[in-house]
């Protein structure tokens, strides 16, 4: 019983707790933006498409949301999978970390760029 | 302890048995897709700073690429609604219900998934969106 609760929070519990938290913002975010990109707009999706959309400050808001919560959500996630096979050891485990915050902030700074004429 | 309380101790870790080990499996799998999906979305849709993505955009209106974005619909939906689950487990919500709440969420992904599969195969058919 005891090793099957410890596994549970192998990850840390902010890591736990923001993978909860950003897992209920991509819900709602995800939503919109399949209702709105592939239901509302499919077939007629080009860049004028999609410019128009960001135009309105609420879907910037939301890419923004999508970027930043579906970046940790699959990074965290990612290494949740990962720390149950080779990279239990904790020096590994620190490593991974420390790799998976820079390519995360690589991601954003990577993602919010190319969404930067429509921030400014 | 009682079958009743093995059966349900431990659903938060996702260790039970039968139906939770292929909700855990496909959960996995499913995520570990959506990951590098990510990776691609951002690198396709910041092609849009190159002016490279009306190009990459007609691309995806192929059939065979429509069929695939539905797959992948098909992965959010069982992870967003898998995870649903999951959170109501942590929370203490219908622990002892466990099978009726993860059958009442693959509910929720065939309905969605049919809204997204009527919309999808109207495109397919008629190369016009349902709405247009």
């Amino acid at each position: 019983m005891k090793a099957e609760v410890v596994s549970t929070h192998r990850g840390g519990m902010w890591a736990w707790l923001f993978q909860r938290i950003t897992a209920v913002l991509l819900i709602v975010c995800l939503a919109i933006h399949l209702i709105f990109t592939h239901i509302l707009n499919i077939g007629e999706l080009d860049y004028d498409n999609i410019a128009n959309r960001l135009a309105h400050g609420g879907f910037i808001a939301v890419d923004i949301i999508l970027l930043a919560a579906g970046i940790f959500h699959a990074l965290n996630g990612l290494r949740m999978v990962l720390l149950d096979y080779w990279f239990s050891p904790r020096k590994r485990a620190v490593a991974l970390s420390i790799v998976l915050w820079v390519v995360g902030i690589v991601a954003m700074v990577y993602g919010t760029w190319a969404l930067w004429p429509w921030i400014t | 302890m009682s079958g009743k309380t093995r059966e349900t101790a431990n659903i938060g870790a996702g260790l039970w048995k039968a139906t939770g080990m292929w909700a855990w499996l496909l959960f996995r799998i499913s995520g570990l897709i959506l990951v590098f999906y990510l990776g691609a979305h951002i690198i396709v849709i910041s092609t849009g700073q190159f002016d490279k993505l009306n190009d990459l955009m007609k691309m995806f209106d192929h059939p065979v690429l429509v069929l695939m974005d539905l797959a992948l619909v098909v992965a959010v939906l069982y992870h967003a609604l898998n995870g649903v689950r999951i959170i109501l487990m942590d929370l203490g919500i219908g622990i002892k219900r466990h099978k009726i709440v993860f059958w009442s969420a693959m509910a929720v992904v065939v309905v969605c998934f049919a809204i997204f599969a009527w919309v999808a195969f109207t495109f397919i058919v008629t190369g016009e969106g349902v709405t247009s």
